[in-house]
């Protein structure tokens, strides 16, 4: 699939993109070569919730970990907010990591020794926020999150779902343009999985745009579409008939 | 990223392991304590010793002696070398009031009453004239060729049994005994003689002769003691004496090439041996040093471990927008907390120790200001210093396979 049928695919054209993928190449080097991604090309326009999925070893991690400018392409360019991550260095991908992106992770991922509220606060710290408004905006995400009254708990204080709760809420403090989840719910009982899974959708209505990984189809089908990958390819977009713009 | 944050969260990472994080910190404590108490003990003694010499200053006046040329200082050599012509041209000396020639009688052993001493004290010839009477505690100056006057101390070694008016029968070391009455007793030692000595008329008990340059025999001394009229001609009756000593003096030409001889006040003598000790403190510390480089190393070792413990915390923090040198910072503050609180506690922990010893000894406290301050900076660049390549490690993390760390 080339990029142009998936950008028509997608309906979005370029400008209109938050993140796009051009013929995207990241080779391992494990005895020998292996493509974890084989000239992928994708875009996410503002507002779309999509899915991915695909067997072990197809390289979802590796698409995510692109998105979320913490890897770099050998061959094509990713583009984040209008900015090329392959050719920013170190320091600058960090901070842009750190303003456009939101991370969730299947282990939630949290600070053990540092509070709920502190936890949330800390891409701000990294982002130089100033001091006055951070717990104040912590407050009100925590809140957003249905977690108003454990701000000052740690996260060994809290269950699996509340965890993965702060884990949202320190995604959304800096106002990513995207939100990378990366098995969200695998680390959780299918209610409180399905709860969570509420909140992306709730997410994915005040119009953000969201990426998630995942091998469960029923937690895959909350997007608007679903990408497949095999071998590194693209092997199929599924479109969901979902409100993508 | 702000200073306040990272000393906020760096010192949260401390609190979280309080026991490793106290022991870390008690490696650099103990370093820097240790040298803070050699410095007070040190600068104690010292103090203690410039205490007694100024107590002492009774009379303004200076030794002559001759010492051995680089072997360090204190190497006196017991060479008869100033002659009668000598003492006799320096008592013409301006301002002089009294030479008095110090001569050693060599004896090993004394008895008085039922205490018998072997070694440990001294016995000296010595001319009347460089003693006031306020320096006897008790009793006259001896007349006679069988009279002795005995110091403070030599009386404490016999348990403070022997009285003016006793007996003492001393040993000399060519076989010859001799019986004397101790007439006196005086405070301490004079020159540079032992303080426990008996003292005998120098008229009547010291016959070496030497041959002069000019080929006379004359009575020698191995050293001297200048007494000046007051305190204000000190300085130019060294300068006199020691004028007199480099040009025509017997002494000059009668010592040996590695030899010089030396004109010292109370204030020179003070000089060298607060040298000595400065550099016997600074030597000790030194090694008390040594203690400070292994607790750095222990704070180097426990940030490793901590890097590598807090992989995934590091990949965390990255992934939410933390730069190489945001963790660098991290770490760099945690490690230069460890290093400056136990300095910190150091100096307390040393000032306190130091005031203890000193105060059971019975010397006088001395706050070792500069140390304090060195040791403090230290302490702060042994936790920077260590914390360097813990920090470099921790920057070079890849969140990729951190976040993937368990």
């Amino acid at each position: 699939m080339t990029s142009t049928q998936s950008q028509r695919q997608n309906g979005a054209s370029p400008e209109e993109a938050v993140v796009s993928l051009e013929s995207v190449r990241r080779t391992y080097y494990l005895g020998e070569p292996v493509d974890a991604l084989d000239g992928v090309s994708l875009s996410l326009p503002e507002g779309s919730f999509t899915a991915v999925m695909g067997p072990s070893g197809s390289g979802k991690s590796t698409l995510m970990n692109m998105i979320g400018c913490l890897d770099t392409p050998d061959e094509g360019t990713v583009t984040v907010n209008g900015q090329d991550v392959g050719a920013l260095p170190d320091g600058k991908r960090a901070r842009l990591r750190g303003a456009e992106l939101g991370f969730i992770f299947q282990q939630f991922n949290l600070l053990p020794r540092l509070t709920a509220a502190e936890n949330v606060t800390l891409p701000m710290v990294f982002q130089t926020v100033v001091d006055e408004g951070r717990r104040e905006r912590a407050e009100t995400l925590l809140t957003r999150v249905g977690l108003g009254d454990r701000l000052d708990h740690t996260p060994p204080e809290l269950s699996g779902g509340q965890r993965q709760r702060v884990a949202i809420a320190r995604a959304l403090v800096n106002e990513p343009s995207v939100l990378l989840a990366d098995e969200p719910t695998g680390n959780l009982d299918t209610e409180t999985g399905s709860t969570i899974m509420d909140l992306f959708e709730e997410l994915h209505e005040e119009g953000r745009t969201i990426l998630m990984v995942t091998h469960e189809r029923h937690i895959a089908e909350h997007a608007d579409r679903i990408v497949h990958l095999v071998d590194g390819q693209i092997e199929e977009i599924e479109d969901l008939g979902g409100d993508s713009a | 990223m702000k200073l306040t944050e990272s000393l906020r969260i760096s010192w949260r990472a401390i609190t979280g392991h309080k026991l490793r994080s106290t022991l870390t910190a008690v490696g650099v404590i103990i370093g820097i304590a240790a040298v803070i108490v050699f410095m007070v003990l040190g600068g104690a003694f010292e103090q203690n010793i410039v205490q007694d010499f100024e107590e002492d200053d009774g009379e303004p006046g200076m030794w002559v002696n001759t010492q051995q040329v680089g072997t360090g200082s204190f190497q006196f050599v017991t060479a008869p070398i100033y002659t009668e012509t000598d003492v006799e041209n320096l008592e013409a000396i301006d301002g002089v009031d009294f030479v008095g020639p110090e001569a050693n009688l060599r004896a090993s052993q004394f008895s008085i009453g039922d205490t018998r001493q072997t070694g440990g004290f001294g016995v000296q010839a010595v001319s009347p004239d460089q003693y006031n009477s306020e320096d006897l505690i008790e009793g006259k100056m001896f007349e006679s060729a069988d009279e002795a006057l005995l110091t403070q101390s030599l009386v404490n070694m016999t348990d403070g049994q022997a009285s003016v008016g006793d007996q003492i029968r001393v040993n000399f070391d060519d076989g010859a005994a001799e019986e004397f009455t101790v007439t006196g007793i005086v405070e301490g030692g004079f020159g540079t003689g032992p303080n426990a000595a008996v003292y005998l008329s120098l008229e009547h008990h010291y016959n070496t002769t030497i041959e002069t340059p000019r080929g006379t025999e004359e009575k020698a001394y191995s050293s001297l003691i200048i007494g000046a009229e007051d305190a204000s001609v000190v300085d130019d009756v060294k300068k006199r004496a020691t004028e007199y000593f480099d040009t025509e003096s017997d002494a000059a030409q009668l010592k040996q090439d590695d030899q010089d001889i030396q004109v010292q006040t109370i204030d020179d003598a003070v000089d060298q041996i607060t040298s000595v000790i400065d550099q016997l403190t600074v030597f000790i510390g030194g090694i008390a040093g040594i203690s400070l480089v292994v607790g750095s190393i222990g704070i180097a070792n426990i940030m490793i471990v901590s890097v590598t413990e807090r992989t995934r915390e590091i990949g965390i923090m990255k992934a939410v927008g933390a730069r190489k040198r945001d963790i660098i910072q991290l770490f760099l503050i945690e490690s230069s907390i460890l290093g400056a609180v136990g300095a910190f506690l150091g100096v307390v922990v040393g000032i306190g120790v130091g005031y203890l010893g000193v105060t059971l000894i019975g010397w006088p406290m001395a706050y070792p200001t500069d140390w304090v301050v060195i040791a403090v900076v230290v302490g702060l660049g042994v936790g920077i210093l260590s914390g360097i390549y813990p920090a470099w490690r921790a920057a070079k993390v890849d969140p990729i396979e951190a976040l993937r760390h368990e």
